[in-house]
């Protein structure tokens, strides 16, 4: 499949300049630093990490709410970066959105009819009733009653807004879908229903996911491709199966083993150690190498490059190739 | 059978005209950990509210006990549970006051429920702060809330649920809102914590991985009344409600995670007549719209269903 | 009218909505209301300062009108008053802090630093020095009134702004590229509304009490149009013996502000738009 959204070595620089007229100078965090990523037409690509790594930061500067420093943005294989936030979104209308939380995204003040309404109006869709048959076509393709239109977003269940929060984006008729914490505090049996109506909806549309989720069980469960990353970097990048059944990278290998599963064995990995990383003291050399049990003197000197371990398996670690016993069983 | 150091017994509880708990049973023995799972709407929070005695006004007992140390903590408006029952809150980032010092507001809790001066207070508090982990624990005592990170606020919040030497500790999701590695971090620590003091566990969640991980048996909770309980190795391997079974299909970790359960949870206000999950449920016939189906015993665990033996329709896990 | 039936289950603030509604039904039908309407100008110097009788229930003044018939034709221009007043302070405050809140930079510093200046003013000594400036006069009251009280409405919508910039709905709707004037006038002004609205019943109650003062300052309304304030200030050379001539002009104002103030406070619970339904109106 071709790529459909991709970025080269882009670098985001969060805050810096001064705050008010007699504020102080404060210095700008590179929350995204140096990320290429490739994004295939029709697949569901996962980025994991923990808070702060800069997954959100990402999101937003593929969307064009946030200007990239450098580094370029490709759609559809043409370059659609260097613009500044407004005329960037319009750039990459073909990228769209939806929130972790898909209740406060929506005003509380308008019926969800009218929120939906709003967003083809805003697309330029004239026509009442074309609008009107789009939305009510919509609702029914995410599973939801012609009637709920009139709700207000908080006489919606959890479940319901966030169904709400995908037919609005949907409607605008997007390729690429960043999904950000789509199951975040769902209950299983209604993220089983969400993750299900995902699947469903990216074949009827065509659709691309980029799945942004801290809950590995569910990226391993729907992601076709999955990109780790720590502090600002891809650490580790590789199919679905690579990376959960053969880690490499040191990060990747303790978030997996951090993770809580069914079987509730033992996690055999040491867990980590050291401060959670944090933006304003990015260490030299590899960013995660205080809190790794395989650094060495070089990891605390030079950025480790990235190597390909495999095919469309990729990993920054100075030393992954000590990394290859065996690997946690993970069950199928 | 070791002395349960708490118990519920066939507690209801009712708010209006909805039916929050109805008839639930459970007991977690001294040093043991009991895990409560349900969804939204099950009644885990009144039921942790029922534990801690501060049901909301307007609550009604209409039957049942929570016995603590032998005493019934309905009965004395939670007075004797006060102190005795240290409870860890969901959201580190919401349950500490901002303008206040973070030890000032646990040695305000001591001052009230522990015996001693405020000198042996700050003592312990320090002592509490090793234990929990905490950098530099002498310095901890003056730095303000959001001079702590998630992981090390849940460190805190643990570390005053403990200050007054509970018998048991009372958890609401405390890992929700924390990352996988810190999550890790804290469940280790609560285990570790209860091991070296004797201290029973409740840990009410929703995640069947850090209930896998963390607790001996499990309570199954469905729209206010036990379905299932046992012990969490048994029941996860082996669920035998059908509303247990369904549930775990939908785990990440199974094959069937896209499977879920038609239907929603019935309203507090709207409970189904006789089993509450037969209007989801595919083993579900005639007499279970009619009975209210009583618990069986099944090698060691407690069903609520009469059907538990036979075999889910494939479709139903599809 | 889900907020209308919250104020209804609210019996203080049922009071103040009454009170209100008392004022606003007595300022409609003044002139039928009000036993002798032409003594709003009309003097009867044979019936000066009696006593309440059946025939003057409120007494009369030193110029023996009816007192009961000035304090309903006053009610009309205290309300009126109140109205513009609070409207214009709503015209340049309310615009003022959603540019503020909306934007970051020098405009927004600029926008409430002015802001500031014209909150440290003291409302009777601009109002005092505007008398002497222009002509004394219920006019000069009403621009001195607006001016110092632009200011309430400006922070209030600069606070709300600054909240609702950072909601999420704000974001997703940026994110589907609605342009900035859509979203603060059709999405962060209703959310403000709540709060504007209360800053405003307040602010109703706030003026009548403060455009009292000054006519009773003699700043503000001039005889012998029936002002409330003008009417105590009036009263004083007859005191103590005419007890009735300032009493029912300030139970008057009292019952007012009183109104305002406790409907305020109503609202501020009842516009929480969690408690709105879309069935069962």
């Amino acid at each position: 499949m071709p790529e459909i959204l991709g970025a080269r070595e882009l670098v985001v620089a969060l805050g810096g300049g001064r705050r008010g007229l007699l504020g102080r100078r404060t210095a700008a965090v590179r929350a995204v630093d140096g990320v290429s990523l490739s994004i295939a037409e029709g697949e569901t690509f996962g980025i994991v990490g923990e808070s702060g790594c800069g997954k959100t930061t990402l999101a937003r500067t593929l969307l064009g709410l946030q200007r990239e420093a450098t580094g370029e943005i490709l759609l559809d294989g043409r370059r659609a970066s260097g613009r500044a936030p407004p005329a960037a979104r319009r750039d990459r209308a073909a990228v769209q959105y939806v929130h972790q939380d898909p209740g406060a995204a929506l005003d509380p003040w308008w019926r969800v009819g009218a929120t939906m309404d709003e967003g083809l109006r805003i697309h330029g869709v004239r026509d009442a009733g074309q609008r009107a048959a789009r939305i009510a076509e919509m609702l029914e393709a995410v599973g939801l009653d012609a009637a709920m239109a009139v709700r207000y977003p908080h006489e919606l269940s959890g479940g319901q807004q966030r169904r709400i929060g995908l037919a609005r984006i949907l409607l605008l008729r997007p390729r690429v879908v960043i999904l950000d914490e789509p199951t975040a505090g769902l209950d299983l049996s209604v993220q089983a229903a969400v993750l299900r109506l995902l699947r469903d909806l990216r074949g009827r549309f065509g659709l691309t996911y980029v799945f942004i989720s801290h809950d590995l069980s569910v990226v391993r469960r729907v992601c076709d491709r999955i990109a780790v990353m720590y502090l600002g970097r891809i650490v580790e990048e590789g199919s679905a199966e690579q990376v959960f059944a053969a880690p490499r990278h040191p990060y990747t290998r303790a978030l997996l083993a951090a993770a809580p599963h069914l079987d509730g064995r033992a996690s055999t990995a040491p867990p980590l150690t050291g401060d959670p990383p944090s933006l304003r003291a990015v260490p030299p050399g590899c960013r995660f190498h205080p809190r790794c049990a395989l650094a060495r003197a070089e990891c605390a000197v030079t950025p480790p490059p990235t190597d390909t371990v495999a095919a469309g398996h990729a990993v920054a670690c100075h030393r992954w190739r000590e990394t290859v016993d065996a690997p946690e069983k993970v069950p199928a | 059978m070791i002395a349960p150091v708490l118990s519920v017994q066939r507690l209801s509880v009712r708010i209006g005209a909805a039916r929050i708990l109805d008839d639930v049973s459970l007991a977690v023995p001294a040093g043991g950990t009991l895990g409560v799972v349900g969804e939204s709407g099950c009644g885990k929070s009144t039921l942790l509210r029922a534990i801690l005695g501060i049901l909301p006004r307007g609550a009604e007992v209409p039957g049942g006990a929570v016995l603590f140390g032998g005493r019934d903590i309905l009965a004395d408006g939670g007075a004797s549970a006060r102190g005795r029952i240290g409870f860890v809150p969901q959201d580190p980032y919401l349950s500490l006051n901002p303008v206040f010092r973070a030890g000032d507001q646990i040695l305000e809790i001591m001052r009230r429920h522990a015996p001693g001066t405020r000198r042996d207070h700050r003592a312990r508090l320090v002592e509490l702060f090793r234990a929990v982990q905490l950098p530099e624990p002498e310095a901890a005592l003056a730095k303000y809330p959001h001079q702590f990170s998630g992981g090390q606020r849940q460190r805190l919040l643990i570390a005053a649920a403990l200050c007054c030497d509970p018998a048991l500790l009372v958890a609401d999701e405390p890992t929700t809102a924390l990352d996988v590695t810190t999550q890790r971090e804290i469940l280790a620590l609560l285990q570790g914590l209860a091991a070296a003091r004797g201290l029973a566990l409740l840990f009410v969640t929703h995640d069947f991985g850090v209930l896998a991980s963390l607790c001996e048996s499990v309570t199954v909770l469905y729209a206010g009344r036990v379905a299932e309980s046992g012990p969490t190795r048994d029941v996860l391997d082996d669920p035998r409600h059908p509303y247990t079974r369904m549930l775990l299909a939908c785990h990440p970790d199974r094959a069937t995670a896209l499977a879920g359960i038609p239907g929603t949870v019935p309203a507090a206000t709207a409970q189904p007549d006789g089993c509450r999950f037969h209007p989801r449920c595919p083993l579900a016939r005639g007499d279970c719209a009619l009975d209210v189906p009583q618990p069986v015993l099944h090698r060691g665990r407690v069903i609520a269903c009469p059907y538990h033996a036979e075999a889910l329709p494939e479709v139903a896990l599809a | 009218m889900t907020a209308l039936r919250h104020i209804l289950r609210d019996p203080v603030a049922t009071f103040g909505l009454l009170l209100v509604l008392a004022a606003v039904v007595v300022a409609l039908f003044a002139p039928w209301l009000a036993p002798y309407p032409d003594d709003a100008f009309e003097s009867h110097l044979l019936q000066r300062l009696r006593a309440p009788s059946a025939e003057f229930p409120f007494g009369t003044d030193n110029l023996g009108r009816d007192i009961l018939s000035r304090v309903i034709l006053g009610t009309r221009d205290a309300l009126t008053v109140a109205l513009a007043v609070v409207g214009a302070a709503i015209a340049i405050g309310v615009p003022v802090g959603l540019l503020a809140g909306w934007r970051e930079g020098w405009l927004a510093e600029t926008l409430m630093r002015v802001t500031d200046v014209f909150l440290a003013v003291p409302q009777l000594i601009l109002a005092l020095a505007l008398g002497q400036l222009m002509a004394p006069g219920i006019g000069t009251a009403m621009v001195a009134l607006a001016l110092t009280y632009w200011p309430f409405f400006a922070r209030t919508v600069f606070a709300e702004t600054r909240r609702l910039r950072g909601a999420l709905f704000v974001d997703a709707l940026a994110g589907i590229g609605a342009h900035p004037a859509r979203i603060l006038l059709l999405h962060v002004l209703p959310n403000a509304a709540p709060a504007i609205l209360v800053r405003a019943t307040i602010g109703m109650g706030f003026t009548i009490l403060t455009a009292a003062l000054l006519g009773f300052l003699g700043v503000g309304a001039a005889p012998p149009s029936p002002d409330w304030g003008l009417m105590v200030s009036e009263a004083r050379q007859h005191l103590p013996e005419a007890w009735w001539f300032p009493t029912f002009p300030g139970l008057a104002i009292l019952l007012l502000v009183l109104g305002f103030n406790l409907l305020g406070d109503g609202l501020r619970d009842a516009a929480d738009p969690r408690l709105r339904r879309s069935r069962g109106h």
